[in-house]
């Protein structure tokens, strides 16, 4: 009953770090954007020209797909993580279009080096992590040689293409954490996820038990004769010693090749979180 | 003739005490040592091998206050002037011990071996930890039964080999069946079984082994200072267990001499036990019996090596706080720590 009770007290804990951790995200935020400023570079990597230019085929896209397009160049992170930062500036600075808010954000975080598309609304079905993982595989190497212009036209690119094919059959959304934190996770993500998980209770329970029973059982004293303490030494002789061969049995198992590996039907799944607004967003992204 | 015996000293008739450091006899009025010798050149008499007549009372031969004994209290001290008390009549005929261990662990050693033992016990309530409790710890000759025998027998039973290799895409296992015999003889001297019922008999056990080159032809000189116990458990119960210990030694002896097996399971086996020669000894041990909820709980020190065994009383309360400690560590541990380890990948 109190090895229950004691668990018990521990979730409500975890909660309650749960709740710590969470606040700790919440940082300043400071809004300065307004929602027809699509292409916000606070590194100066894009020239006017640049800038103009994307804007005008974002709102190409605004019109056509009803769907809000932001692309952000910083490294001003406010110790948040990628995701982090693109859901948060997403949501604080007025970006979306319909009543879903439909939408989505690139991140270049310079800081990190991480590309991150966050997306809202019908955005979050229409790019799935395999289109998204598609779009920030073909926008890093870019990333990487500094050409930002450039990549940030190659995301428009895709924008367009999925934008215009729409919502892949298939489709579906889940709630998990994304790829790229399930591979990277941050130090405080792991805390938090580790809180959540089963073995950090059971496993300090087995070892606090075992430990308890263990101390309460040891030492009561040691056995240390041993079947020669009371055997007159020299007296043993052996006058049979026979090993006789019975018989043999051959058994053959195959052995299973190498299983088929594990379905990629990840393909078409569009995962979701919560982000500190309370909205929900999809998203991904990869390091460059 | 008196029938408590007491030894006094030749110079200052006060009560002499044997000294186990160094294995004389010491008065503790005048401070002089006599070794064994000198001791019986004063006091002849021993136990005898006539069978003696229980009396209803004991008197003390010092202060003639009547001694208080259980029925098998065989040595104890006067409870009003302390003066060690041997009562003959329980050391002779049937109950006159062969030989004997004297004490080699003196009263005070005992005291700080008890006292280390139960600081190092967690669970253990305080109350035991205090000098009062400390004092308690008595020297008691404990009766034992000393068996001799000689042991012939036989175990076979089915030992395997398994050996494995691959074939293609199959895994091959050749398991080889052979029947094991084994038969052998031994001689077995002087396997102590505990004669007391008062002694916990799985204690005692524990306590071995005594170290039979300090064992000595009996004689009662060495229980004066110490509390000794006479048997009440004969020599044909004893027995019994004797034999049970000695079958599982010979048995391990002969599993000992097979090798080269993946296993090995006795199938048959036919042990005999046979020229069984018992005697009587006392050995010696230091006693505490810690009572607690109703419960005893034993402590002993094997008197001659110091070997420690033991059952502590347990507090629930410092069981639960422990618990929770490590419980609260391990956590930490796993949370903060683990994030390197276990989600590294």
């Amino acid at each position: 009953m109190c090895i229950w009770g004691v668990l018990y007290l521990f979730k409500k804990l975890s909660f309650l770090i749960l709740v710590f951790l969470l606040f700790f995200n919440l940082a300043v935020f400071t809004a300065y954007a307004s929602n027809s400023i699509n292409v916000v570079d606070d590194m100066g990597f894009l020239s006017d020209s640049d800038i103009q230019e994307l804007q005008d085929r974002i709102d190409k896209i605004k019109d056509q797909f009803r769907l809000d397009v932001v692309i952000v160049i910083t490294d001003k992170m406010n110790g948040k993580s990628s995701m982090a930062y693109a859901d948060d500036y997403y949501d604080y600075n007025g970006y979306g279009i319909d009543s879903q808010y439909s939408g989505l954000l690139m991140l270049i975080n310079m800081k990190d080096r991480e590309v991150w598309i966050s997306t809202t609304g019908r955005a979050i079905d229409i790019f799935t992590d395999g289109r998204i993982s598609d779009m920030t595989d073909k926008v890093a190497p870019y990333l990487s040689k500094g050409n930002y212009s450039q990549a940030c036209h190659k995301f428009l690119d895709d924008v367009f293409t999925y934008a215009y094919s729409g919502v892949p059959s298939g489709q579906y959304r889940e709630e998990r954490i994304p790829d790229f934190y399930q591979k990277n996770p941050t130090y405080w993500q792991k805390v938090s996820r580790l809180l959540r998980s089963w073995p950090v209770y059971v496993i300090p329970l087995i070892i606090s038990i075992a430990a308890t029973i263990i101390i309460t059982y040891s030492s009561k004293g040691k056995v240390t004769i041993t079947n020669k303490t009371y055997e007159e030494s020299g007296s043993f002789v052996l006058t049979q010693n026979t090993d006789q061969f019975l018989r043999e049995s051959v058994t053959r198992t195959r052995i299973d090749t190498e299983s088929s590996g594990s379905g990629s039907s990840s393909h078409n799944r569009s995962s979701t979180h919560t982000s500190s607004s309370g909205r929900t967003h999809g998203g991904g992204g990869r390091s460059f | 003739m008196s029938s408590v015996k007491e030894y006094k000293c030749p110079n200052c008739n006060a009560p002499l005490e044997f000294n186990p450091p160094t294995q004389n006899w010491k008065c503790h009025y005048c401070a002089s040592e006599f070794n064994l010798e000198q001791v019986n050149k004063v006091h002849r008499d021993e136990a005898s091998d006539q069978d003696m007549q229980e009396l209803d009372s004991y008197k003390c031969s010092s202060c003639g206050a009547e001694l208080i004994a259980d029925s098998t209290t065989s040595a104890t001290f006067c409870l009003y002037c302390k003066s060690p008390a041997i009562i003959k009549t329980r050391f002779s005929g049937k109950f006159k011990p062969k030989s004997v261990i004297p004490f080699r662990i003196t009263k005070d050693q005992a005291k700080e071996i008890y006292k280390n033992w139960i600081t190092k016990k967690l669970f253990a309530p305080k109350k035991f930890k205090l000098k009062e409790e400390i004092d308690k710890v008595t020297g008691i000759y404990a009766p034992f039964w000393l068996f001799d025998c000689k042991v012939v027998g036989v175990i076979s039973g089915e030992g395997t080999t398994v050996t494995s290799w691959r074939e293609g895409n199959y895994r091959c296992t050749s398991t080889k069946y052979y029947l094991v015999t084994r038969r052998g003889a031994a001689f077995y001297k002087r396997v102590p079984v505990d004669a007391s019922k008062k002694l916990d008999d799985y204690f005692m056990y524990l306590a071995e082994p005594y170290d039979y080159s300090d064992l000595k032809d009996f004689s009662m000189k060495y229980m004066s200072g110490f509390m000794a116990e006479r048997y009440d458990v004969e020599s044909d119960r004893a027995e019994f267990s004797m034999k049970a210990r000695v079958q599982t030694y010979f048995e391990e002896r002969l599993i000992n001499t097979i090798s080269g097996y993946s296993s090995f399971s006795v199938r048959e086996k036919n042990i005999n036990i046979s020229n069984i020669e018992a005697s009587y000894a006392m050995l010696p041990i230091y006693l505490l019996i810690n009572k607690f909820n109703g419960k005893d709980h034993v402590f002993i020190i094997n008197g001659q090596t110091g070997k420690v065994v033991g059952d502590t009383p347990i507090s629930l309360l410092r069981q639960f706080v422990f618990a929770l400690i490590v419980f609260v560590a391990v956590w930490i541990i796993c949370v903060f720590g683990g994030c390197f380890i276990c989600l590294k990948n």
